[in-house]
Parts: structure tokens; sequence; C-alpha cells
């Protein structure tokens, strides 16, 4: 008996040591994470911040570091290597899960630490040509010998940190996941710099637009999607001079491109990943010298997309936002200058049909003749041991990205990637985007502004400027290709060589306007100019509402204050809701109401078109508008066999206002014709059901904040580390752009004069662990639209009250 | 007595060595020195609830539990305010059931061993 009870046990104990030291599926190694010794208990970081002193033989000086009440470092070196070492030191101890994460998205390597689940995503992103993009970006910097240095001392400082590390002081995720940090490579800045090219110019209509093209032809295509939006009110003032002489315009091939029809449902084109940005001169400010405001929308993750870091050396003192894995500050001010970033959506992303001479890819069409492909092997390894390569094959436009039958009939991603078409993307060419920053964050003026920014390629950004000498400027800046009009609308024939880009823009004539009469300057995603400009950018932009309310909003202003400014970034009013309004409740048949239907009129009516947290009415009209604009467009752009996108929603907010009798307001699967009110008054009927099955009678619950239930996932959307649901305003169509989980992952207004101020807050906070104190110290201050102000700081002794711990770290 | 030891064992070879050296230990002393199978489960099992709570306790408290509250909301469990506390029951538990079962592993082989002896 004791043998079998001793031998049963010899085997079950050392079992389930094993089961507790491993992970079961996606059930992280319970006895190693529980493990208070070296588990996640070793995470669970006290309030007060350290103090520390470190010896790190790379440094080639001493090094100080102060924290500020946020943990935000201010970092002074005496020279360059040691400040971009400490950078990536300190964001390392901050942020290194983050970075480690997001590298390794960006490559396609996820299926190494999370196994098979990840395959088709790492497949996708290499075929994307991330890693691709990313070392020809790495050869680049070559002509940069600062630039380079600085990416270097980065890399160094953060292995000097890993390097630093016992497994019991891993990020808590590495334990969750279980896995290790490996070492840093310069390649991972590069990488990460081409996320944001996915995030910001990743994306593409063209297959969509070339199913629609013949479906319907080419005048309804033209009316309902034109190249220009009935309501604008662009990024360069309307009537701006150009005061260049444009190069010759490319002429368009006759031919048009030809393509299957694929399935899959149609995805309306989401938004939320946009921007704000303006500068006013001192003309309109109390102090008689120019503020600047931006807030960058993204997908709001914790941690923080953002860094806060203060750079101090010789011939540099700048502070703002970085990007965790880069080094210099991407958004930010010094003393002299400060600037801010939006997106421009410009077309650098364009789909080519290739035709292959056969089944085995080596040879494809191109001016008459057969041109040899180049073969890319991709490696995934996956957790667990197999390893899988996958062909990609390059053309002279870039790779294939699915050859026929190669796509994943599920993978929601590639939706929008014809088979058996090459992409020619901006993200592939080699740029040194790091440089603009690295210049930026040195700029004294505005010369060194302009200067900065030709160095600039992908994702092309709306730069706004401002300087103490009393200088604003806005540029749409990045390399911007050479095109005829509409080139890349829709697919282009690969075989011909007028659909090759045809070079860039140069760069001084990029959209840019110096203080304009208006005493203003501002961006927030929509058109960069009027027609009168002579190059093709894109035939769509966002939506003029944010950039509309800004600039009346600014053009009203005067004697304008850092509050005012803040004021404006909080703004939920909706021009869309002002649009559409009466028409609208015009429509509604207010006889036919039932009680509730009636109290849900009456609020809606009295609804002032904001979209504030306790708004029922933003509620009602809400779902009523887009219920609306799905009737409208679903009947004929929603097919099994073909995909397509819809309108625009300027294009529909013109056919509901002014073409009451289109014939795409009828539903064509009804026998019945349907008309313009008949859809306005069932949209309406469907937006008080619906909030009454979810909410209950009518009431509190119906508030905005609650139908939107704004939250902050995690990165890798671990349950219990993102935030909880926020009680709070703003819509998708506000300056206040917060949607469900996206909207501005930093918002800054500098204040320049002889005593720059600068304030910001982070939807989060500085520490990237959810065990700190800091992981979401300045989430509440976010929520409630404040700003915290910034402390450039000239010495790591100056206002030492501020000063919460100080670090030196030395040879 | 033999809580205490493998107590103080564990806590030092832990300080270098990965968790589960909580089984040897536990398994060693029990076969040093365990009188019956129930005190042997009893003696590994508080040894290592009480090091793994203590510990645990000693990192959280200064936290304001936050992360332990985290954690537990990774585990599902619903929003308490008490939740930290379960994930400090679970450490302790898990621990604890891990070093008992080696504990009792260690007094079977005893038993053999001494049994072989006679």
């Amino acid at each position: 008996m004791k043998y079998i009870k001793a031998i049963t046990l010899l085997i079950f104990t050392p079992a389930l040591i094993y089961l507790l030291d491993n992970k079961l599926g996606d059930i992280p190694p319970l006895g190693k994470l529980l493990n208070p010794f070296a588990g996640f208990w070793q995470n669970a970081e006290p309030k007060e911040l350290s103090e520390k002193e470190i010896e790190l033989p790379e440094l080639i000086g001493k090094v100080e570091i102060v924290f500020d009440k946020h943990a935000i470092p201010h970092i002074f070196a005496q020279n360059e290597h040691d400040l971009y070492f400490t950078q990536a030191y300190i964001t390392a101890k901050d942020r290194l899960w983050q970075m480690d994460f997001q590298t390794r998205f960006a490559a396609g390597r996820l299926s190494e630490v999370v196994g098979k689940k990840a395959i088709e995503i790492d497949k996708y992103q290499r075929r994307l040509g991330m890693a691709y993009g990313a070392e020809k970006m790495a050869e680049a910097l070559d002509n940069d010998p600062p630039v380079k240095a600085a990416i270097e001392s980065y890399a160094a400082g953060v292995n000097a940190y890993i390097r630093s590390l016992k497994p019991q002081n891993y990020p808590i995720e590495f334990k969750i996941l279980d896995y290790k940090p490996e070492e840093w490579k310069t390649l991972n800045t590069a990488l990460l710099l081409k996320l944001m090219s996915v995030t910001l110019a990743g994306s593409s209509d063209e297959f969509y637009m070339t199913n629609i093209l013949k479906k319907y032809g080419k005048e309804v295509t033209q009316d309902l999607f034109p190249d220009y939006p009935f309501r604008e009110d662009p990024i360069i003032p309307a009537g701006t001079k150009w005061d260049f002489k444009p190069l010759t315009i490319p002429k368009a091939p006759y031919i048009e491109a030809s393509g299957q029809f694929s399935s899959l449902k149609t995805k309306q084109k989401e938004e939320g990943i946009g921007s704000n940005n303006w500068a006013v001169s001192g003309s309109k400010t109390s102090s008689g010298f120019p503020i600047i405001a931006n807030d960058p929308h993204l997908d709001l993750t914790l941690p923080a997309i953002w860094y806060q870091v203060q750079l101090n050396a010789p011939g540099v003192n700048v502070l703002g936002v970085s990007i965790p894995g880069s080094p210099c500050v991407i958004i930010g001010f010094n003393k002299k200058v400060a600037w801010g970033v939006t997106n421009v959506g410009a077309d650098v992303l364009d789909w080519y049909q290739i035709k292959f001479r056969d089944n085995s890819h080596k040879e494809y069409r191109y001016n008459n003749r057969w041109i040899p492909t180049k073969t890319r092997l991709e490696t995934i390894k996956i957790r667990g041991g197999e390893t899988i390569t996958d062909t990609v094959f390059y053309t002279h436009h870039g790779p294939v990205v699915y050859l026929n039958k190669q796509r994943p009939d599920l993978f929601a991603k590639a939706r929008n990637v014809q088979e058996g078409n090459a992409l020619r993307w901006v993200a592939h060419d080699p740029s040194n985007d790091v440089s603009t920053f690295y210049y930026l964050n040195r700029a004294k003026n505005y010369n060194d502004y302009r200067a900065a920014l030709t160095k600039y390629t992908a994702p092309a950004q709306n730069f706004v400027f401002a300087s103490v000498e009393n200088d604003i400027a806005i540029t749409a800046n990045g390399y911007l290709p050479l095109k005829y009009n509409n080139q890349g609308k829709f697919i282009l024939d690969g075989s011909v060589p007028e659909n090759d880009w045809h070079g860039r823009i140069p760069t001084e004539q990029n959209p840019t306007v110096k203080n304009p009469a208006r005493g203003f300057v501002s961006s927030a995603n929509q058109s960069s100019t009027d027609k009168t400009y002579p190059y093709y950018i894109n035939w769509t932009f966002s939506g003029y509402e944010r950039g509309h309310r800004i600039n009346t909003r600014l053009a009203q202003m005067s004697k304008i204050t850092v509050d005012s400014l803040r004021d404006l970034q909080t703004d939920n009013y909706s021009i869309l809701a002002q649009n559409v309004f009466d028409t609208l409740l015009a429509a509604v048949d207010v006889q036919k109401l039932t009680a509730t239907q009636h109290e849900a009129f009456d609020i809606v009516k009295a609804w002032n078109r904001y979209f504030d947290a306790g708004e029922v009415g933003a509620s009602i009209f809400d779902i009523w508008n887009k219920d609306l604009f799905r009737r409208i467009w679903a009947d004929d752009f929603e097919d099994k066999k073909i995909m397509m996108r819809f309108p625009s929603r300027d294009r529909t907010v013109e056919m509901v206002l002014k073409e009451p009798n289109a014939k795409w307001f009828d539903d064509v699967k009804t026998k019945e014709k349907e008309t313009r009110d008949e859809l306005i008054g069932a949209s309406f009927l469907f937006a008080v059901d619906s909030l009454e099955r979810r909410f209950g009678s009518i009431g509190k619950a119906w508030r905005w904040a609650n139908l939107k239930g704004s939250n902050i996932p995690h990165l890798a959307k671990i349950p219990g580390f993102g935030s909880d649901k926020l009680e709070i305003g703003g819509s998708k169509y506000s300056v206040n752009a917060l949607g469900e989980s996206n909207g501005p992952s930093w918002r800054m207004v500098v204040a320049l004069g002889s005593a720059t101020k600068g304030f910001g807050i982070l939807p989060g906070g500085q520490s990237g662990n959810p065990g700190s104190f800091y992981y979401t110290d300045m989430l509440e201050t976010w929520r409630t639209g404040k700003l915290e102000e910034l402390f450039l700081l000239q010495s790591p002794q100056e206002r030492n009250q501020l000063i919460k711990a100080k670090w030196i770290l030395r040879h | 007595m033999t809580s205490l030891l493998i107590l103080i064992t564990s806590l030092v070879l832990q300080l270098f060595l990965p968790w589960w050296v909580i089984a040897p230990v536990a398994f060693g002393f029990a076969l040093w020195k365990s009188p019956k199978a129930g005190k042997a489960f009893g003696s590994g099992f508080l040894a290592i609830f009480l090091l793994w709570v203590s510990l645990a306790l000693l990192k959280t408290l200064p936290n304001e539990n936050i992360l332990a509250n985290k954690v537990a909301g990774m585990f599902m469990l619903p929003g308490l305010r008490f939740n930290w506390l379960i994930i400090v029951f679970l450490t302790g538990l898990i621990g604890g059931f891990v070093a008992g079962l080696a504990a009792l592993t260690g007094f079977y082989f005893k038993k053999i061993a001494m049994k072989d002896k006679n």
C-alpha cells in the first residue's frame, strides 16, 4: 500500500509542479506567477519613488535624472551619447514589455511568444513588408551620423537595462505570457516607426473602389465618391497662393485595371484615428506670444502610448512625449519653439494588379516584357518548437501580399487586400524619420523647423509650429508621391510604367503656410488644401467637422490663453449634428409617436448638439444618424459577393439635405419605394427602441457616456489591466474626438514667451507596470479635461520642491 | 518545528533558486522527521503557506493592493474590495499544497526506507 502511495505521490507531485511551472494554453504558469519571491508580487511597487546611484560602464560621464510627482524623468547628461543611452535606460525601466511586444508585433514575431494563434497576424505583418521596410530605414541612417549615433546609444541603453534585470524584476506581462526580454537592436526603432505608418498610413480603399466602379460604372462612382468634399475647411486656408512652379503632372495611362470581385462583408471606414493641432499668433493671445496645441488621437492603450521625458545635454533642452523605443522627443517644445503633429492621410499606399507568367510566379509582365520577381523567405518560429517558412514574391512595386487563394478568409485585417496584387507603400522606402525629430528638438526658429521637415518621409504629418519670434506655421509634410490625378483611387495595372509613382512632390512644395492673415493655423485631418493645389495628395480625407469647429472658434477668439485652448481641445460640439439636425427632426411624423418615442423626440429636439457625458439627446442622435446611414447604403453597397465601402459622410449629408429624391433612399430589397423621410423616421424609432432594449425606460441610463462606454484596454487585452468604463463625453466628430477606446492619446498646450510654459496630460501614466501607482495616475486629470504643467528645467537643482526622487548614473 | 525548518530553509534557498525548490526542501525534512502522514503534509503546507502569504503581504500592503486587485481582475474575479485577499490566500494555498504533497511523499519514502531497515 505505502509503495503505491509513495510512487503515486512521486509521480503526481512533480507533475503538479510541472503544470504550475508552465503555461497551459492561455493560462499563465500559476506557481511561477504566484510565487512571491519572483512572481507577480515582485511587481507590486510602493508609491514612494526610490533614489538610486547606478554604475554603468557604457556611460562617458555622469547623468542626473530627477523625477517629478508623476514620475516624469528630467534627464541631464553631459553629452549626446549619455543622453540617448539614459533616455533608453529610463524608458525601458518603465516600458520594457510594451517596447518588446510592439516590436514583435511589428516584425511579425508574436507567434514566438503566444504560439499558433498569432500565425496569421505574423504572416500578414511580414507580407506587408514590415521588416523589409525597417531594414531599409536602418540602411538610410548611414547618411546621418549624429542620428545613427543616437539610435545606437539608445539600443545600448535598453540593453544595459535588460542586463540589469533578474527574472523577478521582469515586467509582469513577461511573467504572465511566460517569456524573456531579448536584446534590443537598432532595427527595432525602425520597426516601431513603421508601426506608426501602419496605423496612420496603412489603410486603402482601392479594392472596394474598384469593385464599386465595376458594379455601378463611372458616373455613379464619380457622383457618390467625388474627388473633393462638398463641405470643407482645408488645412492650408483656402485662397493661399502657391509660390512655386509645379513639376509637370504625370499623365494617366489609357487602360483601366481589372480584377475579380471578392466576397466578405463591407466594412465602413472607421474614424477616430486622427488628431487636432493648431497654433495661434501673438496677435490673438493675451501674452502677445504664440500658443500652440496638439492632441493626437489613436487607439488608446495601457501602458500609455506616449512617454513623457525632458532631455537636456549641451545643445539641446527639450520636453515632450517620446515613443517608447525611439530616441528624441516626438511632440514637444524647447525654450524657443514648439511643434505638434496630426496625420495627413495622403495616398501613399497603392495596389497593383500583377500578371504572372505562370504559377511559379518567377516572372511578371511589365512594360511589355517579362521581369523576374525576387523572393524573400520569412521564417516564423512558433512557441513550442515548430518553424514555418513563408515565401513572399516581390515585384519592383513591392511585395505581392497574397497570391491567389492565399488570403485567409476569416482574417479581418486582410480583407481590403486583393489576391494577386502587389503593394507599393511609402513605408518600404529608405527613410530617416528620427532625424526630423532630432533636429526639431534643437530648433530655434522657423528656418530650423523647415530644414528639419525636409528629412521626414512617413507617415506624412501636418507639422504645426510656433516660435518665440512670433512665427506660426503648418506644413503637410512627408514623402508625397508625384501622381496623376486620382492615381491610386482604384487598383492599378502593374504592367504599365505610367502607373508607377513618378518620384515625389518636391519637399518645399508640400502644402505649407506661414503666419496667415487670420492669425492662426490648424489641422484636424481634413483636406490639406483647396482645389487650387496643383498636385494630387488624396481624393478623400477625414471629414471637415473637427477642423471647421476649430477654425470657427479660433476665428472668434481673442486674448487667447492656455486655458481657452484647453477648453477648445475638450469641445464636444458636433458640426455633423448641426448640419443634419433640422432635416432629421422635420422628417419625423410626431403624430404617430408613442409616449416614450415622443419623450425621446422632445429630448433630442432640445439637445444642444454637444456630446457631453450626461446628454440623452446625444445618444439618441448618435444611433439615429448611424442607423440612417446604414439604411441608405447597406442595400446598395453591402453584397455577400462583392466587397465595397459606403460613400463618405460628407456625400451622405449632402444627399440627405439637398437630394431628397435620390434613388439611393429606396431600399432595393423591398418592393415598395422608400423615401428619405421614411428612412429618417424608421431610424429614429430604431434608435429609441435599441436604447430602451439596452438600458430600460428612458432616463439617466440613456446618457451618452453610458452608451459610448469609453475605456482604455491593456495593450495585450489582459483582463483587469485596462481601465474601468469612463464617464466621459466627446465623439468622433467633435474636437474632443473620444470614441469607445480611441481619442486624445496626449493633450498638450504650450505658451511661448520669455518663459515658455507647457501643459500636458496622458490618458494613463508614465509607468507601464500595472502594479505601479504611476500606471494610471494621470487618467482622472485627463478624463476631466485638465492639464498638468510640464516643467522644462534648466538644471537638476531647479525647483527642488517639485522633485520626488533623483537618480545618478555614472561611468 | 519541522515547519519552521522548512520555512527557514525555503526562505533562504528561494532567494536564488526557482520556486519549486520548496518541494525538495519539504520532501527532505519529511524524510528526516515526520511522525505521521497528516503531520507531514501539515508541516509542509503550513510552512510554505505562511512563508508565501507573509511575503505577499509584505509586497502588497505598501502597494495598497493595486496589483493584487488587478491580478484578481485577470482571473475574472468579480470586482470586490477584498479581491486582493483572495489572491493572497490563493498564493499561500498553491505554495502550501505543493510543499504539503512533497512532504507527504517524503513521509511515505521514509516509511519504505524504515521497513527495509527492519
